[in-house]
């Protein structure tokens, strides 16, 4: 039995290609058998007590400790190698692309065969630069593995969905969906600040190009917009890695960019004022928010996302914006939990306000499809982000989740909006109506990703966006606000409904006036394909959101529980930087992290005096 | 048998619920999936097959539920089959709340489940006839196939997660099926509509599920009536946040901010947000407005959505999380005035109404707001047994209604034309079954005793009548005495006016004579296509004798109005009858606990029976002896009255000029605020501010060799001045001071400096001389003041003053004179005894930089550790 279990994915794949209708060919044939496979596989290998996820007994003994260098260096030595290819062999380019991706997908579903406890796995350490105690240092655990595999997950179906669509420079194409997707999966499992900040730009450069080169009418004014935006928020970022560095030198005489190291580092300041441990908090946090996006940093998505390309608009929406999300949990709220903690209620209102409300309000009013789908980005956002402010453990749960609920339904949605651009080359709601005559399979999909956006019940949607919405009621960081919040965010559904089902009203009901619509073709084979992956996550979600949870949940309470009680306890006026002890600190948190010792007292200097008295303070531990 | 099945299935893993559920899951699925390829005959026989198998699954479930006994007093027998785990939240207190994938069945579900499958196998069976010529066929029964699964997760939900999946799944298929044929605007907009209100109640249903988390720290049925009693105590509720007087503008501040916080119970609130939901749902005042125009839909959906099950969800809402309403007797309160105030609302627009479904739509929101008088007063069982004969009568109408309309549609194509009766009428002689099944129904809705109407809408306004509402707490606001009598007046006077608009429909449908067309012997059809439109009014067109419906429509029509005339014996205490009330008992023991007996009187009864008599007799007068003159004298008489009624009050007007009004101005501002604003600040200004600095700066690089040496020599001439002229700067050694009082002080040193330092009260030294380290020891809480002067090479002095408190105690150092680079925050510092900020400020430099006059700054050594506690 348990044989014919691991057996499934080669069973249903056999399936399928035998099902096909007698005129496809063996490629063909082929290729739906492998991307079952690929799709079987994930589904079996996702569930939590799942034959073959239960092969790897012990954990850190079965980890391959280069498996993560490989998610890394697969696509972007892929990349390399296209740029030695001739641009004429399109099949050849594509046919690689789409090996490397699948073969990139397949590596990352490994990551789910180790029991996912909390703290750091496939860890792998070395030295990189070493004067300046740059390593490079990756690993996951249970809250960024989920955002690898969104990224494995998503990246070839856009890229399957561009190739639909894009017919000019094929080659720089796949180099740069190859880059995209090597260094976004870098800076998901980056844990060295320094190699975090590397990724994080050059995650910029292929969007740049792909925006800038493949885009609409507008594309160059939308990409010096976007890079110029993102970039404002890096360059603040790096100025606070580099004050934390030092800092951290200054307490111990070593040098390191090293997260868990860094973690450690208690900067001075003063509860609600703005100085260096609050500025240090903003640096960072604004080129998270600008990422997002949160109100008011929002308005370069819109034009990015309008001038973008289809399989741009799906990896920015699906994969980059979580990157802001995913940088807020791990570095803004893991450096500088009191910021984090005091500024909690207020950005709560924020996100609410100008995420949730502000952003569907603005999404109602837009004309444009592809404008309407990223302000509701915005408003998805709203919830991911209301999640993590609140902090609790399933508001983050719920965050997370929620985070690749919006990969899995704004990622459809743009790729659905890109069919219908294919056809009509406009993307004007009113120049549609009563589509759902003329193309019924599209209408159906449409109509169900909608509801996954909206988040009905049975959706993936749903999970999430209860998750936040319980978390934020009984968040004691934003204490007397967390009932109003959770009311607030809640209302979000019903503006939710409002803007999505009057676009599909006016797209798909309706009698079918425009005559420029009237032959339009439903959905391709290659587009269902495209679609079908997310429309099954869609429900699988729904129903069985503990395949994500439960490998989830020991991270989440682990981070959680530290947060709340490093917000708690530690000093919150203190006028040096001081090194928090590393007993303070779960075990496994702290795996992998240079070794560092407390620099004397007696060898303090006149300059490091300003960081005052670090050693008496972290050996009280925070008494305070 | 019945043991057998007991064993395969014991209480604690039902899995026959299984059946229950999956079948009309596999129909939807099958027939949306593949129902082009079936056929449909095949379509058919897989929709008929899921629903009636589930039927069957349902009669056995329902004689199992019956064959256990219960003790007396014992909570009811419940079912419960836990499918997996589906997710879990925190709780108030970090701990985790399990949410699950599971079903269970009890007296009360089983009821309803046996109404949906039930009703909904005999509409789909009329539907099969209804629709047959309809191109949509599959995805009709795709549709209703789900809409049946839909339901029955709501009903059999083991907690309000799962039963809001079914919520919101029956909300979606009532969008889809109201908006069946989409291809008209209006109906696609109904569709819409109905989906958005519905959002709303469901908003509070969300809101009501996290209050739950976190005030009973359980969703499943059975935890909240263990928890509910735990739940009564006080919240404030305003002032909201951390919102004080002092924060605010005098004016608004007596305003805003009451002497006393509000408080409200959590009960109150808890059922106020759960009641939001039903008010969505059903159709009650302020949201009843979607389901007039749900009526868009094919007539079969009418009938089995929106009017025999999903509109009843709110009902049974309220019925099932009775234990937590009755804890709250203002909750209680609201629900019953609003379906009172909904009842009578509805009955008046009913009256003037021409469109047979709408006045059928408008009947079916008065019902239920019968419904949530009886819930809403404690007569449960009451209320939940209006909707269980509601079902049947209202279904029948419905039904009638749509065999009517397809007798119509033979000659009237028009959609809004063929569900005029001012078109219709004389339609017994031709629709033999329609025209009896109609009137039975009619009568059971009338309250025609012994018809199931007359029982239920009894019992509903009995309770009404009699029953009061006890709090549990003293504190907890209850209703005064006359309010369960003045329901009872509004509700009777709504039962007057049902009985009167009910047959005011059927006189005008099926007696008198035949209005549609002229009927033409041997008349052919020239068929759908070539029928002209523009010749459609009155009677000036020929047509054939109108037809009574095939089997399919027929046969349920007549099971239907068998049930409605005998549905009611389930409980007819007049007959000592108390079947229904004994087997429900179980179920709201909790809850009747907080309903105290009263004594019952025969009352009501008259009353009810009175006004069935009133309004009946009042509509054979007006239309049938009078043929309708006294209406029209009356419309003529007070034509306000008259158009007020027929344009529904103005209720969607009313709306659409404020609340969405309001919310389009909202969208709009927002939208171009983002435009013009954000955008404008962000992106425009920014990067016209970056281009006219980059243009200014163009302007210096301008290749003139004078301007580059004009520039060099402001630049060297200002580094030499700053050479010239010393700078008496001094470094702390401030953990030591902090630790020992002894202050170590070393000036900064430059070209040729040399000091002179003396302390406050010493004579000043004569000469200046090379010693840049200076060292002098402050006691505790004690002031010191040092003179620093610096004489550079050229003569130029320049004097600081350096002012220190070893401060060992909080506020021991608080000098009276106020710095001045410290006042902005001093006030709080000083009032709070805490650490100075500006002095961390001054320390964190670890340089004094102040110049000039000497001032006190206030020194702050860290307080010893632990030992403080004061934060």
């Amino acid at each position: 039995m348990s044989s014919l279990i691991s057996a499934w994915p080669a069973i249903i794949a056999a399936i399928v290609a035998a099902a096909l209708p007698r005129e496809a060919k063996p490629k063909h044939r082929a290729g739906l058998a492998a991307v079952t496979f690929l799709l079987v596989a994930s589904v079996v290998w996702l569930w939590p007590d799942g034959s073959s996820a239960a092969v790897a007994k012990t954990a850190s003994e079965d980890e391959w400790p280069h498996l993560l260098n490989l998610l890394i260096g697969l696509p972007l030595a892929g990349g390399v190698a296209v740029m030695f290819m001739p641009r004429q062999m399109l099949r050849l380019l594509r046919g690689f692309t789409y090996l490397v991706f699948g073969l990139t997908f397949l590596a990352s579903l490994w990551l789910l065969t180790v029991p996912m406890t909390a703290g750091w796995h496939f860890q792998h350490i070395k030295p990189w630069i070493d004067s300046a105690g740059i390593r490079w240092h990756v690993a996951v655990d249970g809250m960024s593995v989920w955002l690898v595999l969104l990224t494995t997950f998503t990246t070839p179906i856009a890229a399957f969905a561009t190739f639909g669509s894009v017919k000019k420079r094929i080659k720089e194409m796949c180099i740069a969906f190859l880059i995209l997707q090597g260094a976004m999966i870098g800076t998901f499992v980056a844990l060295d600040l320094f190699q975090f900040y590397v990724f994080w730009e050059l995650m910029l450069v292929p969007m740049f190009l792909m925006i800038g080169v493949w885009g609409g009418s507008d594309r160059i004014k939308a990409a010096v917009k976007f890079f110029l935006f993102t970039m404002t928020g890096s360059v603040l970022m790096l100025a606070a890695m580099l004050y934390i560095v030092w800092t951290h030198h200054a307490l111990t005489d070593v040098w390191t960019f090293d997260f868990l190291a860094l973690m450690r580092v208690h900067l001075p300041g003063v509860e609600g004022a703005l100085d260096a441990r609050s500025l240090c908090f903003w640096a960072f946090s604004l080129a998270f928010f600008i990422k997002v996006p949160m109100f008011p940093l929002h308005t370069w998505l819109p034009d990015a996302h309008v001038q973008a390309p289809t399989g741009g608009s799906v990896v920015l929406a699906a994969v980059m914006l979580k990157l802001g999300t995913y940088g807020y949990l791990r570095f803004s709220m893991g450096l500088f939990p009191g910021p984090a903690g005091t500024y909690g209620p207020t950005l709560a209102g924020l996100a609410i306000m100008g995420g949730i409300f502000y952003g569907a309000l603005c999404a109602w009013k837009q004309t444009d499809i592809k404008r309407l789908v990223a302000y509701s980005s915005v408003a998805h956002l709203g919830f991911v982000m209301l999640g993590l402010f609140g902090a609790t453990s399933s508001g983050i749960q719920g965050a997370i989740l929620q985070m690749i609920n919006h990969g899995i339904a704004t990622g459809a949605l743009f790729m659905l909006v890109g069919v219908i651009y294919d056809r009509r080359h406009t993307r004007e709601v009113s120049e549609f109506g009563g589509l759902a005559k003329v193309m019924p399979i599209y209408a159906t999909v449409f109509v169900i990703v909608t509801m996954a956006s909206i988040g009905v019940p049975g959706t993936n949607g749903f999970i999430g966006e209860f998750m936040v919405i319980a978390g934020t009621y009984v968040s004691r960081r934003l204490n007397q606000f967390s009932a109003v919040q959770a009311i607030g965010a809640a209302f979000g559904v019903i503006l939710a409904a409002v803007y999505m089902l009057s676009v599909v009203q006016k797209m798909f009901f309706g009698p079918l006036k425009n005559p420029k619509n009237k032959g339009l073709r439903d959905l391709t084979a290659r587009e269902g394909v495209a679609l079908a992956p997310l429309v099954l996550a869609i429900f699988i979600l729904g129903w069985f959101p503990r395949v994500l949870l439960a490998r989830m949940e020991p991270a989440v309470t682990m981070f959680q529980k530290h947060f709340v009680s490093s917000f708690n306890q530690l000093p919150k006026d203190t006028t040096g930087a001081m090194l928090i002890d590393a007993s303070r600190f779960p075990k496994p948190m702290l795996v992998g992290a240079p070794k560092v010792t407390k620099k004397k007292r007696d060898t303090t200097t006149a300059r490091a005096s300003a960081d005052g008295r670090s050693g008496a303070l972290a050996a009280r531990g925070g008494a305070r | 048998m019945m043991e057998q099945l007991k064993q395969q299935f014991p209480a604690s893993d039902f899995s026959l619920l299984a059946i229950v559920l999956v079948l009309p899951l596999l129909g939807a699925l099958v027939n949306g999936l593949f129902g082009k390829r079936l056929g449909k005959s095949g379509v058919r026989t897989m929709a008929l097959t899921a629903i009636g198998g589930s039927f069957l699954a349902s009669v056995v479930t329902f004689f199992m539920v019956v064959a256990t006994p219960v003790a007396k007093g014992a909570p009811a027998a419940r079912f419960v089959w836990n499918v997996w785990h589906w997710f879990s939240v925190d709780g108030q207190i970090g701990q985790k709340v399990p949410i699950d994938v599971a079903f269970s069945v009890d007296a009360l579900s089983a009821i309803m489940m046996l109404v949906v499958t039930g009703v909904g196998f005999l509409i789909h069976l009329y539907s099969t006839g209804y629709m047959a010529k309809d191109p949509g066929y599959s995805r009709f029964f795709a549709y209703l196939n789900l809409f049946i699964f839909s339901m029955l997760v709501l009903i059999l939900g083991d907690n309000l997660a799962i039963l809001f999946i079914g919520w919101e799944g029956v909300g979606l298929c009532s969008y889809l099926l109201i908006g069946f044929w989409y291809t008209d605007e209006q109906k696609a907009a109904a569709g819409k509509k109905a989906f958005i209100t519905n959002r709303i109640g469901d908003f509070g249903l969300l809101v009501a599920m996290a209050m739950l988390v976190y005030y009973a720290g359980t969703l499943n049925w059975s935890g909240l009536e263990k928890a509910a009693p735990s739940l009564v105590h006080a919240r404030d509720v305003w002032p909201i946040g951390n919102l004080h007087a002092s924060a605010l503008p005098t004016f608004l501040a007596d305003w805003l901010t009451p002497a006393q916080p509000w408080q409200m119970f959590v009960p109150t609130f808890i059922g106020l947000a759960l009641f939001l939901g039903c008010v969505g749902k059903s159709a009650q005042f302020p949201l009843y407005v979607w389901l007039p125009d749900a009526m868009a839909g094919p007539t079969p959906v009418s009938a089995l959505i929106h009017a025999a099950t999903m509109v009843t969800a709110g009902v049974y809402l309220v019925a099932r999380c009775s234990f937590l309403f009755v804890l709250s007797p203002a909750v209680m309160t609201i629900i019953a005035a609003t379906g009172a105030f909904t009842a009578l609302l509805a009955a008046t627009i009913a009256l003037a109404q021409n469109d047979l479904k709408k006045v059928l739509a408008y009947s079916t929101v008065s019902q239920l707001g019968f419904m949530f008088i009886g819930v809403g007063s404690g007569a449960f069982t009451a209320g939940f047994f209006h909707v269980l004969t509601h079902a049947f009568f209202k279904g029948c109408l419905f039904l009638c209604a749509g065999s009517v309309i397809h007798a119509m549609h033979v000659r009237i194509h028009d959609d809004d034309a063929s569900q005029d009766m001012r078109k219709m009428g004389g339609l017994r002689k031709f629709m033999p079954f329609t025209h009896i099944t109609y009137l039975v129904s009619c009568l059971a809705i009338a309250g025609c005793p012994p018809l199931s109407g007359f029982w239920s809408k009894e019992e509903v306004l009995g309770g009404a009548y009699h029953n009061t509402i006890a709090g549990t707490n003293t504190g907890l606001w209850t209703a005064p005495a006359w309010t369960g009598k003045a329901i009872f007046a509004v509700g009777i006077l709504a039962a007057v006016l049902t009985a009167f608009y009910m047959f005011r429909s059927y006189f005008m449908t099926f007696q008198g004579s035949f209005r549609g067309w002229k009927i033409v012997k041997g008349y052919k059809s020239k068929g759908h296509d070539h029928h002209d439109h523009d010749v459609e009014d009155g009677a000036a067109i020929g047509g054939p004798l109108p037809h009574e419906s095939p089997w399919q429509m027929t046969a349920p029509l007549v099971i239907l109005a068998a049930l409605a005339a005998v549905a009611g014996l389930m409980w007819a205490p007049l007959l000592k009858i108390e079947a229904l009330k004994e087997f429900l008992a179980g179920v709201f023991k909790t809850a009747s606990a907080n309903v105290p007996h009263a004594e019952h009187s025969l009352l009501p009864l008259a009353f009810g029976i009175g006004a069935f008599a009133v309004g009946t007799a009042g509509a054979f007068y007006v239309y049938q002896m009078q043929r309708g003159k006294p209406a029209a004298a009356f419309v003529r008489a007070v034509p306000w009255l008259h158009r007020g009624a027929l344009h529904k009050w103005k209720v969607d007007e009313l709306y659409e000029a404020t609340v969405l009004g309001m919310v389009d101005a909202m969208g709009e501002t927002a939208a171009q605020f983002d435009k013009w604003v954000i955008d404008g600040i962000i992106a425009r200004v920014t990067s016209a501010v970056t281009i006219e600095l980059g243009n200014l700066l163009r302007k210096l690089q301008s290749g003139r060799l004078q301007v580059y040496a004009a520039a060099m020599v402001i630049g060297v001439a200002g580094i030499g001045w700053y050479v010239l002229v010393p700078h008496a700067n001094a470094n702390a050694d401030e953990p030591r001071f902090a630790r020992s009082g002894r202050l170590q002080l070393t000036a900064a040193a430059g070209h040729g400096y040399r000091y002179r330092w003396h302390v406050d009260q010493e004579p000043v030294p004569a000469e200046y001389t090379t010693k840049a380290d200076y060292s002098l020891k402050i006691g505790r809480c004690e002031t010191k003041t040092v003179h620093l002067s610096v004489q550079n090479v050229f003569g130029l002095t320049s004097e600081r003053d350096i002012s220190r408190c070893w401060e060992v105690r909080n506020g021991c150092c608080d000098a009276p004179k106020a710095s001045k680079n410290g006042s902005s925050k001093s006030g709080s510092n000083k009032k709070a005894g805490q650490k100075p900020a500006d002095a961390s400020k001054a320390r964190r430099r670890g340089k004094f930089m102040q110049r000039g006059k000497p001032r006190p700054a206030r020194r702050a050594p860290r307080r010893p550790p632990a030992k403080g506690g004061q934060r």
